[in-house]
């Protein structure tokens, strides 16, 4: 199979073969491989079928930049990945490759039609041609569009992965381990300073590994490499990632990075991460990116065998695998000419090199004579044909006439259109570039981060230049973090200088209108679509990107962004910069989703919150939901009930007798200092400095606008300490709220807040018996009405450990509120279960917390309310210190709109036939009769089934709702529209006698 | 991820552990019920949304609690400085000291 | 009564011992909030120098006093000292005012300890783990759950987390101390 490998040649390692499947097909290749490169050691070019002509594609690249080779990767069940760049895939034994955007196969793809009817598919073809009429949008081209867009398949099933993420902190931090980088962190290493070098190959070196010539220091590019690697591996202060991709360049030198752990192994132990995300803040960054060689733009540049000089290189010196019997060279730069000269050396029958520049350097063309390679300079290439891979191409002398043209077989076509340093991280670190005329690329000119570049990246390609800028970069980003370094000096064999220059289309004697001289392979934009997007009238590059989708595939333009600009400016006529340069953002090549989730999945995904007696009801059937980061028993079933049935069962033994509820969650404040009372005063809307010691009081808070923000019961435990508590939800956003206030506008307050949410148990113990259940149990607090009435907080012990005890109710019957500290929570809960058998204790959940306190008409903040309810809007005026001169919100109150009738104010409904239970959300209108869109005037808040009132009661805000008792409203809903009557918030006890009795 | 520094643990910190409060010396009346509406309006709503130099307050929540004021360049994202809370608003010299 | 902890019989021992994780005994916990100039009369009551500085830790007989704000510290204390501590601070407040919250079920200790510790700890924390001075103590976050972190040695760390969020910091460690115990 392998007859494109050259036994003896590359850096695979025969002694380990490895087998992997492409389209069902077992292919060989050796460890060392990617798919890429075992692919072609068997001569397989095609790959793929472009995005929207369906064009056969094969490889144009070896590295990270690949638009065209993008496969489906199977390693198991849930470990499908589509669109991996086969050039970066490695090959393990048993992996499974597909290609992608074909029916029925690679071969015979009936999409390809759209090849043919390419005129219909220029720029901007989804605008154009999706015009009209306009009722065919959602029916007819949304589907087609949805159905054909896109690449490869989506997984289907979880990803049973696990990923990993690591926050990190060095000195230096070096991306890419060409020479450069390489040459940096053995400086940086050598100076002590902590150093981590990262790559996105599997293997460190760089442009190292694909090149045999030259020498450093006396040895060759390889075993030079092999003592760097040696030596910065033997340094404890440097660490090492190989397979790790630097994605994005964040403020203060912090960088991602995604590190591939197990997709290279065949298997991995128990637990081991696929990927981790480092996320590291550097002292000092070094980046050492290299560069992206550019391909040609001429018609036919995309067929399967036309690829990359340097791709071609690095296939045949790094893998040991030459791509092509009968190679031509095409190219404006002379990188080129050595990719040639090594598969000649390789013995490949190189077929010829076609050079656009009029002269080329006399030691290339003599070199390419003495290895009896035909050179043709001056001359362009002006298609190539080949159905599945590419059989010929024509060429011209560029100033000759169509006489001139020849054709030549060959079975590859290996371009150069010169080189672009990699400088998406530089831009991520808003770096500014420069426009270097001369050399037709942008180069990274201010540093904005603590960073600098070097090597290929920089804009310099020769290796002694490269190791010179590294190593200064190393030395530099050392000393920069504190570290005393000195450059080393690399002496370099050999070294050639590398020119070239830069070219828009080549030229051509063929019409241009039906050439297809691609630019963005992945998306199919050629040369032509950016010259009509122009003729349009767009003139910047960033709607020229989006008109023509140009620089948007999976590859974000690697190889096309500079071609495609190049192109934009020639047809404006103006020059590059001031055309622009389309942002580059992070993530610089595709990250998964689960390399940012990390660890944040499963049941890490988020904190699930529990209280001390959450297993008591997991234990016991409870239904759960969650509650802002808790989880809190919803309701209790018994065998054979719904929700409907047990909270109706709950509610009733609550009202009856005796109810027991987990209110752990509550948010609870302590409030301790001389000033406590006053704090409170300025915080809360009522009046704190008469409440006595061992009393409490429902308080109510507001944002400084008016509005309620939060609400609930404070208890005075001495002249100097209150116990506050708030909503669930409220905790931790009310705490903040105080202390904003208590540092920043009363700071003159002598008083001091701690968080005590975690610190108590609360058991709330509802109904006639409640007294009756705890009196026994409580000691050093006298429970008799006289001495512990309605709202009183007493601190003593209950079952023999401490308590804040709590006399209050948020259901209407009497009620205690049992503080214990937590870790004792569950035991007197299950104290609290045993000794309330006498009285059919009934554990009930937030579900029947709600229907009792709406039956009472008590709010919940954050859903009768909603940020704009004023105390008054929600029927809690009484609850505001009239006579207090401030609290935080008072002003508020007396602006003119909050003083307006119409406001939404807070109101019972009833429905006019009892047994509906509205929605909550649903819409409340006037004139049922109106037409659409109908006036809304309010909604439903709370709603549910009372089984104490044998009906449906509802909570609602209804403009002017306090003026309109008795009226009738209206609630449309899908299948009718319903009629309640607006009521009082209170439809149970209003005279309150339940809660003493 | 920005590294903010904490005035008063004096050392620099990951974002994570602070909270936005919104801009810096918006001062609250002494007496709110003495204001007019539209000065009352003005406290409650009106903001500077400045391009470039803004003075804001953090709270480094999950550190020392305490909230603080700093300067930023909305354009950049770039702390210039950060101080104590009650200090006056730093002048274009210690402006420009703290970017040099 | 019985108390029942969050974390109640878990521990974790790797085969190769590079972290270990297990839940701290039950002690007693304060938040003390007083103005720094009175700092010294708090240090007389508390028995021992509370550190002065946001940041500082002091260790000693058994009791362990960490300044986690200008004028906030966290003090650990065996349980059996409660009462007297509360009853000392309780007397000082006549004469200096201040705030002492028991805050000892609000806490669950973790300690970490081992030569990986440092690893373990960075992998979720984002602030420099390695430079943090042993002998020193600070509130952090770690995931989404605010913790106090105390390093007692190069290699011991315990941390101190709401009881509601131990569980899942100890199942976020008890993963990254897998990974670290696998060597990748």
């Amino acid at each position: 199979m392998s007859t494109f490998r050259i036994p003896g040649k590359g850096r695979v390692d025969p002694s380990k073969p490895v087998q992997f499947t492409f389209n069902d097909k077992t292919y060989d290749g050796f460890e060392g491989d990617t798919v890429a490169s075992a692919l072609l050691a068997s001569g397989q070019h095609l790959v793929g079928r472009s995005f929207k002509y369906h064009r056969p594609r094969g490889f144009l690249s070896a590295g990270s930049e690949e638009p065209n080779a993008l496969l489906g990767i199977d390693h198991g069940p849930g470990r499908v990945e589509p669109n991996s760049r086969a050039t970066v895939v490695e090959i393990s034994q048993g992996l499974k490759t597909i290609s992608q955007n074909h029916w029925p196969s690679l071969e015979r793809d009936v999409g390809a039609i759209n090849d043919v009817l390419y005129m219909l598919f220029s720029a901007g073809f989804y605008y154009k041609t999706f015009m009209w009429p306009k009722s065919f949008w959602n029916k007819v081209y949304e589907p087609i569009i949805r159905g054909t867009a896109g690449l490869g398949k989506s997984p289907t099933l979880p990803d049973p992965d696990i990923y990993s993420s690591r926050f990190a902190h060095c000195d230096v931090l070096v991306v890419g381990a060409g020479p450069a980088g390489l040459a940096a962190a053995l400086e940086a290493g050598r100076s002590g300073a902590k150093v981590l070098l990262v790559d996105e190959q599997a293997e460190l070196g760089g442009s190292l590994l694909s090149e045999t010539d030259g020498g450093i220091d006396g040895l060759t590019g390889w075993a030079w490499l092999k003592a760097s690697v040696d030596e910065l591996a033997g340094m404890a202060n440097v660490t090492l990632l190989p397979r790790t991709t630097a994605i994005g360049y964040y403020h203060q030198n912090f960088v991602g990075l995604c590190q591939r752990i197990t997709d290279h192994l065949a298997s991995a132990p128990e637990g081991t991460p696929r990927e981790r995300m480092w996320k590291v803040r550097a002292k000092q960054v070094v980046l050492a990116q290299g560069a992206i060689e550019k391909p040609l733009v001429f018609d036919g540049n995309d067929r399967p065998g036309v690829m990359l000089a340097s791709a071609a290189r690095t296939y045949l010196n790094r893998y040991g695998v030459k791509v092509g019997a009968s190679p031509v060279v095409v190219t404006t730069h002379d990188s080129a000419w050595l990719a040639a000269f090594d598969l000649a050396r390789a013995g490949v029958k190189v077929v010829a090199i076609i050079d656009i520049r009029p002269i080329v350097p006399a030691h290339l063309t003599a070199s390419a004579s003495a290895l009896g390679i035909e050179v043709l300079t001056s001359w362009t290439v002006t298609g190539t044909k080949g159905r599945l891979r590419i059989s010929s191409l024509r060429a011209k002398p560029i100033h000759g006439s169509a006489a001139q043209a020849r054709e030549f077989a060959c079975d590859t076509l290996l371009m150069s259109g010169g080189w672009n340093p990699t400088l998406h991280l530089f831009s991520h670190s808003q770096g500014k570039l420069e426009w270097r005329e001369d050399a037709q690329v942008f180069l990274p000119s201010k540093h904005v981060e603590q960073s600098r570049c070097a090597g290929a990246g920089n804009g310099d390609f020769g290796l002694a230049r490269v190791l010179a800028e590294g190593a200064e970069a190393g030395v530099d980003a050392a000393m920069d973090a504190g570290f005393t370094a000195k450059a080393s000096i690399y002496a370099v064999n050999d070294e050639l200088d590398m020119t070239g220059i830069s070219s828009r289309e080549l030229p051509t004697d063929r019409n241009a209108d039906t050439a297809k001289a691609f630019i963005d392979f992945q998306n199919d934009v050629t040369a032509k679509d950016i010259r009509l997007a122009v003729r349009e009238g767009f003139k910047s590059i960033e709607h020229i990107k989006r008109y023509t989708t140009t620089g948007m595939a999976t590859d974000q333009g690697k190889t096309s962004n500079i071609n495609g600009l190049a192109i934009a400016a020639d047809a404006v006529q103006r020059p590059v910069p001031s055309v622009g340069l389309t942002t580059f953002r992070p993530p610089y090549t595709p990250t998964t989703f689960g390399a940012f989730a990390g660890y944040n999945r499963g049941r890490l995904f988020d904190v699930t919150r529990k209280t001390s007696i959450d297993a008591w009801a997991e234990e016991h059937g409870a239904v759960f939901e969650p509650v802002a980061l808790w989880r809190r028993a919803w309701y209790f079933p018994k065998p054979g009930e719904d929700m409907h049935a047990a909270v109706a069962r709950e509610c009733k033994a609550t009202r009856d007798s005796l109810g027991i509820f987990d209110a752990s969650t509550l948010g609870k404040i302590e409030i301790v200092g001389p000033d406590a009372a006053e704090f409170l005063n300025r915080m809360y809307t009522n009046p704190w400095s008469k409440l006595q010691p061992g009393r409490c009081r429902y308080g109510v808070l507001l944002g400084e606008d008016g509005f309620i923000r939060d609400d609930g019961v404070i208890g005075r435990l001495t002249h100097d300490r209150f116990h506050v508590t708030t909503t669930t939800g409220g905790a931790a956003r009310v705490l903040n709220m105080m202390e904003d206030y208590l540092q920043t506008e009363f700071p003159d307050l002598k008083v001091w807040l701690t968080s005590t949410t975690e610190q108590w148990s609360v058991i709330a113990i509802n109904g006639p018996n409640a007294r009756n259940l705890l009196a026994p149990l409580v000691e050093g607090i006298d429970l008799s009405e006289e001495a512990f009435p309605h709202m009183s907080v007493g601190v003593g012990r209950i079952c023999g450990v401490p308590t804040r005890l709590f006399r209050m109710s948020f259901s209407g019957e009497r009620g205690y509120e049992v503080n214990v500290p937590a870790r004792y929570g569950r035991a007197v809960w299950e104290k609290l279960i045993a000794e309330g058998q006498a009285y059919g204790v009934t554990p009930y959940g937030t579900e029947t917390m709600h229907v009792l306190r709406a039956e009472k008409g008590y709010i919940i903040v954050g859903q009768d309310t909603d940020g704009t309810l004023t105390p008054d809007d929600a029927g809690l005026g009484w609850a505001i210190g009239k006579a207090k001169p401030d609290f935080v919100g008072k002003r508020s109150l007396a602006r003119p709109d909050m003083l307006k009738t119409d406001r939404k104010h807070l109101v019972g409904l009833l429905t006019a036939d009892p047994k509906v239970v509205l929605e909550e959300g649903a819409q409340i209108v006037l004139d049922p009769n109106q037409s659409v869109p109908m006036t809304m005037v309010g909604h439903v808040t709370s709603s549910y089934w009372s089984v104490a009132l044998g009906r449906s009661i509802a909570l609602a805000v209804i403009e002017g709702g306090n003026g309109r008792m008795g009226e009738t409203v209206h609630i449309p809903m899908p299948d009718g529209t319903l009629q309640a009557e607006v009521t009082g918030t209170v439809f149970l006890d209003p005279e309150n006698t339940r809660l003493s009795a | 991820m920005l590294l903010i520094r904490c005035p008063y643990c004096a050392a620099e910190r990951p974002e994570l552990e602070f909270t936005y409060g919104g801009e810096a010396h918006i001062v609250r009346p002494q007496n709110p019920s003495s204001t007019t509406d539209d000065e009352w309006r003005d406290f409650l709503y009106i903001r500077s949304n400045a391009r470039g130099i803004h003075y804001e307050r953090w709270r480094h929540m999950h550190g020392c609690g305490r909230f603080f004021n700093a300067v930023r360049d909305t354009v950049t994202d770039k702390f210039v400085m950060t101080y104590k809370a009650g200090l006056p608003r730093p002048d274009q010299a210690e402006l420009e000291a703290a970017r040099s | 009564m019985h108390t029942h902890h969050p974390l109640v019989g878990r521990a974790l021992a790797g085969p190769h011992a590079r972290v270990n994780m297990r839940p701290v005994e039950d002690c007693a916990r304060f938040i003390l909030r007083i103005d720094p100039q009175n700092l010294a009369a708090a240090s007389t009551i508390w028995g021992g120098n509370l550190p002065p500085t946001t940041g500082g830790l002091v260790s000693a007989s058994g009791r362990i006093a960490t300044c986690i704000g200008p004028d906030e510290w966290y003090l650990i204390a065996p349980l059996a000292e409660q009462d007297a501590i509360e009853s000392a601070f309780g007397e000082l407040y006549a004469t200096t005012i201040h705030s002492l919250v028991d805050v000892g079920h609000r806490e669950v200790g973790i300690t970490v300890e081992g030569p990986e510790a440092v690893l373990a700890l960075q992998a979720t924390i984002a602030f420099d783990i390695a430079a943090m001075p042993v002998g020193s103590g600070c509130r952090t976050i770690i995931d989404k759950a605010q913790i106090i972190l105390l390093r007692q040695g190069p290699d011991s760390f315990r941390i101190e987390v709401w009881h509601s969020f131990a569980d899942h910091v100890w199942n976020l460690l008890a993963g990254i101390c897998r990974e670290i115990e696998l060597g990748v």
